[in-house]
């Protein structure tokens, strides 16, 4: 307790020395990605089991990776969007009426062909597409029968689930770019999770994150 | 007798510190058999040193050149063996078919590359650490990017 004024000022001064020494360190462990975690990308053909390809890359490593690549469209690991519309759909502003909007179901849509869903629910964005076809094989032979049609439906369901975090760190870049470094950050930072999951008739596909360095 | 011994232990220790240097940086090593009569087999192991010294002792023109043609790609090249070196082990692709199949990998620190199908075998093995020193050496000899 008896500390001289200079020894209080020094151990003050050392005090803020760390403090600001760790700091920058801090920031950057915010802003960066998980060095653990993978994405995965599994492809396997249903027919012929030896069919597949499976794909493994460390987020730290495309977050470092991707601004490096000068493409057309990628650039500084940010995606170019022609004038922000693909097919007369303005992306950017979709995506962000989406994100500041209130949980719910925004499109149902159920016919013959196909069903479709898009909800956001606890911070999460669900796209669930199922599309029903005839398989060629039994439209063939019973192209004139409706009744044996429905039996033979060929169904392919498409599953997709977003953090919202991601949408808007995709966003972040501002309009006609897309973020998509912001967006593995984001990701990775939400830790392990299945993004997309298609399975049909031939084939499945997967796309998911964890710390794992194999795709089992 | 004693000056014999004396010089046959400096050429060992000699030998032995020549052969771990040369050998510090791993092997580097291509395998390729075509499975046909007649097939070309080639198959060499190459001290990975030899590369990092051949680049220091490469005319500084030659190097010029070939930074110069890479130049679109040594930023990318330079990320990915920085970033192979933090990952020892893991597989990052594998596809295959019934025509073959395709694996590249890190085993080790060292860099895998495999293609194989029925008529051909391709085994490219390289240490990351000398994927990172050639892209080191382009960029040095390409100032600027």
């Amino acid at each position: 307790m008896n500390q001289s004024p200079r020894g209080l000022w020094g151990f003050v001064s050392a005090t803020a020395l760390v403090a600001c020494s760790l700091l920058p360190t801090l920031a950057v462990a915010q802003s960066s990605s998980n060095p653990d975690q993978w994405i995965h990308i599994r492809v396997e053909s249903r027919e012929d089991k030896s069919e597949t390809v499976r794909v493994n890359v460390p987020v730290d490593m495309a977050v470092k990776v991707l601004p490096a690549i000068k493409n057309k469209n990628l650039c500084d690991g940010k995606v170019h969007i022609d004038s922000g519309h693909i097919d007369d759909v303005d992306l950017h502003t979709m995506l962000d009426a989406v994100r500041t909007a209130k949980d719910g179901e925004y499109v149902t849509v159920e016919s013959k062909d196909d069903n479709v869903r898009v909800a956001k629910s606890s911070g999460y964005l669900y796209i669930h597409v199922t599309e029903k076809k005839p398989s060629e094989k039994t439209a063939k032979a019973t192209s004139d029968k409706d009744s044996a049609k429905n039996a033979a439906l060929k169904k392919s369901k498409v599953e997709v689930k977003i953090p919202m975090k991601v949408v808007d760190a995709l966003l972040s870049a501002g309009k006609d770019q897309l973020d998509v470094v912001a967006a593995l950050r984001a990701l990775s930072a939400n830790g392990d999770m299945e993004l997309v999951s298609v399975k049909d008739d031939d084939s499945t596909v997967r796309v998911w994150i964890d710390s794992k360095n194999v795709a089992n | 007798m004693i000056f014999l011994v004396k010089a046959a232990l400096g050429l060992g220790a000699t030998m032995a510190v020549a052969g771990a240097y040369v050998f510090h940086e791993g092997v580097i090593r291509v395998d390729f058999d075509e499975n046909r009569r007649g097939g070309s087999h080639v198959h060499f192991w190459v001290p990975a040193t030899a590369v990092s010294a051949s680049l220091r002792l490469a005319p500084r023109h030659c190097l010029e050149d070939a930074a110069m043609k890479a130049r679109p790609f040594l930023p990318l090249l330079r990320e990915i063996s920085k970033e192979l070196e933090k990952y020892p082990n893991g597989e990052f692709v594998e596809a295959q078919d019934l025509s073959g199949r395709v694996r590249v990998a890190m085993v080790n620190g060292k860099l895998e590359i495999d293609a194989l199908r029925d008529d051909q075998v391709v085994h490219v093995r390289v240490p990351a650490e000398t994927i990172r020193n050639v892209a080191d050496r382009l960029e040095d000899a390409a100032p600027g990017i």
